[in-house]
């Protein structure tokens, strides 16, 4: 079946020559990609469908860029996504230097953790198959949420084949979290030596693998992040 | 040759009430007009007719016969309501439909012999069913769906699909050319003469349709004049009054007058689901989605409290547009009894999508308008959308569109490479803080605290250096809620700036702003800026 001519399967111009060349565009399980490189060699396959990944990160470790990013490569793949923006943090402007496709992204922003939690809920049988739940930074207002509300989400996004995001300032799915990356010692790096001349360059941090189905854990990669045009 | 049905609602007030109330439908009930003493029964059903109400009968009579009747008064709301359903289901079957009255409606029926061709007979039978039986039979059941008793007449002009739909068994379908003959027999009251023409034509004797046609036609007009003439022609199946199209309304509605107010709110939702429920029905039969929900509350003893709901996407989901009005109730309370309600549904085409094969799944657009309402209801306005550039310089600046993604392309295709830029998480507002800077180097920060507390009285000890007339300004307008903004306090490590930012400056609320890159000892690289109009220090973004 591989080989056969594409024509002779569907008369499209898809610029692909056999069965097998459509195949190979796909990507593993229909994994959602990561184009930022410290992280995919982390997820080498990607963000699965189905599951819940949990983004730790303390203030200046990256985490929202990563988030950004995530949201960036899902979009250019064509695939609508969600932010749901507890500390309302989102730069319309600085996410499409990051290369955010502002049509495909539905910004939510709730007021509270309950309306985050619910409105992830809704995202996700909506038939969004990224989903990121942004809790901003600490304190958290509202807490971490109940382990029971995660594991709600956990099984919402795997009946529903969705990637539940959840980059939080500290450990809140618990349990239910099938993946957990850890951003640690975001440290920035400065260019010249005194005001005026100095300048901020971008930071460098260490994202760790905490947690993961079927890979060794405290697999860890050095993540730079250099601050765009102002 | 013209063909046109004629659908009727027999009893129609009542009708128009059992569709709104369908619990309503096996018991005694009785539709009443006027008040006191004078009310009169209009309509009754069924088991109040077996025991002997009659329409006309007062209401102290009919519940002399019924203790148990159940009176409602007319409800010309629900009847206008059932009216628009009535043509509407029609418009599903024919694009030329007149509004005959309250429970009449006609349908030019030229050029439907091509959908509908005759269904071959069950059970081994002889013979095709007629195509106009066919139709006949699909607009019983579609009107019945919508829990609209009707009857169903078939000719050649409007008279005699009329006088049809009055018979049984229903359909009735007269053939082309047959409608004198179908008429004749017919006593004369169906043509419904005035009551002097009916004395007269009494007195002459003539008792069925058919008698009044053989007559001479100059003889009967030069008798009873123009009215005659007319009356004439219609015994001899002759109309010529053309079907006139109605042209379609701009929005649907549903509604009904209640017989005692209300003073809370799930009650009034109860009620408001029923009628959103038709409202939703209504709208699928049409293929649209309602865009805007607008809400007509009347109140007692006299007022009407209206409400308007925008919805982010069409949708003719009835849980969620009961959310919404839920939510917007809890929210804008009428302050009086609401002694009646109509729903207007302000209808718009839903979003159509092509999905793709092979490349990622598109979102639904039933099921995508359907999650919006849901996010809207739980969220609000304001907090679902797109983002969307605005313009400025300021960097808290945003702007929300309505979330319509594009269609996703027809093969998956790699995504480029990350740039990793860093990102800045952006506090809106922005959180004032205390800044202790060094003067001899070019007034750059070397010291963050958040603002204190009004309330409490300051510490002296405490006090950083910062300039009294930073201090002094103030901004109590500014500052978020508690808990709300990031706590951060210590020693600047590195700062980088300034950077002068000026907008709007031919405006009465000018910006200007001088922004710092700071990291302090204790970790964290921050957005700061010292604003020059009010000369208060802020930290309005995070780099993350």
């Amino acid at each position: 079946m591989s080989a056969v001519p594409l024509h002779q399967l569907a008369p499209l111009d898809l610029g692909l020559q056999t069965a097998r060349d459509l195949l190979e565009r796909r990507t593993p399980d229909d994994a959602l990609p990561i184009t930022l490189a410290a992280l995919a060699r982390l997820l080498p396959a990607g963000l699965r469908r189905g599951e819940l990944y949990e983004l730790v990160g303390d203030r200046s470790s990256g985490r929202f860029s990563v988030v950004l990013a995530l949201l960036a490569a899902a979009g250019n793949v064509g695939e609508a996504t969600v932010l749901i923006d507890l500390g309302d943090h989102f730069d319309p402007q600085d996410a499409v230097r990051a290369g955010v496709v502002l049509e495909r992204l539905l910004w939510l922003r709730p007021a509270d953790p309950k309306q985050a939690l619910a409105a992830a809920e809704t995202a996700i049988s909506g038939g969004f198959p990224l989903v990121v739940c942004d809790l901003g930074t600490p304190p958290v207002p509202g807490g971490r949420g109940a382990q029971s509300h995660w594991l709600r989400l956990h099984a919402a996004a795997r009946s529903h084949r969705a990637v539940l995001l959840v980059s939080t300032p500290y450990r809140a799915c618990g349990a239910a979290a099938t993946t957990v990356l850890e951003a640690r010692g975001g440290r920035a790096r400065w260019r010249g030596d005194a005001p005026p001349h100095r300048l901020l360059q971008g930071i460098g941090s260490r994202v760790v693998l905490k947690k993961t189905r079927g890979r060794v854990p405290e697999s860890a990669a050095e993540l730079t992040l250099r601050r765009g045009r102002l | 040759m013209n063909r046109i049905a004629c659908a009727a609602c027999p009893l129609f007030p009542l009708a128009a009430r059992l569709r709104a109330e369908p619990e309503l439908a096996g018991e005694a009930l009785a539709i009443v007009e006027g008040n006191g003493q004078a009310a009169r029964v209009l309509a009754a059903t069924r088991a109040a007719r077996r025991a002997g109400v009659r329409p006309g009968s007062t209401l102290t009579q009919a519940r002399a016969l019924v203790p148990k009747l159940v009176a409602r008064a007319r409800d010309i709301e629900c009847e206008a309501t059932a009216q628009e359903v009535l043509l509407e289901t029609a418009e599903t079957f024919s694009p030329r439909v007149e509004d005959g009255g309250p429970g009449v409606a006609y349908l030019d029926l030229h050029g439907l012999d091509r959908h509908y061709r005759g269904k071959e007979p069950a059970h081994g039978g002889i013979g095709r069913e007629e195509p106009e039986r066919e139709l006949g039979k699909a607009l019983l059941h579609a009107l019945d769906r919508e829990r609209l008793p009707v009857r169903v007449g078939i000719a050649s002009n409007k008279l005699a699909a009329r006088t049809a739909a009055s018979l049984f068994p229903t359909p009735t379908v007269v053939p082309a050319g047959h409608e004198p003959a179908f008429l004749a027999p017919l006593p004369l009251e169906r043509l419904s003469p005035s009551i002097e023409i009916a004395e007269t034509l009494e007195r002459w004797g003539l008792r069925s349709i058919g008698e009044l046609a053989r007559l001479p036609a100059a003889e009967v007009a030069s008798r009873l004049g123009e009215i005659g003439r007319e009356l004439h022609a219609s015994a001899r199946g002759l109309d010529l009054r053309p079907l006139v199209p109605r042209s379609a309304p701009p929005d649907f509605r549903e509604g009904m007058m209640l017989e005692w107010p209300l003073v809370n709110l799930e009650p009034f939702l109860f009620l408001a689901r029923a009628a959103l429920d038709r409202l939703c029905r209504r709208l699928e039969t049409q293929g649209l989605g309602c865009a805007r929900l607008e809400m007509s509350l009347r109140l007692e003893p006299d007022g009407v409290y209206q409400r308007s709901l925008t919805l982010p996407s069409p949708t003719r989901d009835t849980k969620t547009l009961l959310t919404l009005v839920r939510l917007d109730l809890e929210q804008h309370t009428p302050g009086a009894p609401v002694v009646g309600f109509a729903l207007t549904a302000q209808p718009d085409r839903p979003r159509a999508a092509q999905l793709s094969i092979f490349g990622p799944a598109a979102l639904s657009p039933e099921r995508l308008a359907t999650t919006l309402a849901r996010l809207f209801a739980l969220l609000g306005p304001g907090r679902v959308g797109s983002p969307a550039l605005a313009d400025g310089h300021r960097p808290e600046r945003f702007a929300l569109a309505d979330f319509r993604p594009p269609p996703p392309p027809r093969v998956r295709a790699q995504p480029p490479r990350a740039r990793g830029l860093l990102a800045v998480r952006v506090l809106r507002p922005a959180v004032e803080i205390e800044v202790n800077t060094r003067p001899a180097a070019g007034g750059s920060p070397a010291f963050l605290r958040p603002v204190r507390p009004p309330a409490l009285p300051a510490d002296p000890r405490a006090v950083v250096a910062v300039p009294s007339r930073q201090r002094s300004a103030a901004a109590a307008g500014s500052r978020p809620a508690a808990g709300a903004s990031p706590r951060i306090e210590g020693a600047v490590r590195v700062a980088s700036g300034p950077w002068e930012l000026e907008e709007g400056w031919w405006t009465e609320a000018p910006v200007r702003r001088e922004y710092w890159d700071v990291e302090l000892d204790g970790g964290g690289l921050y957005r700061i800026y010292r604003d020059r109009e009010s000369d208060l220090w802020l930290l309005d973004g995070i780099y993350d």
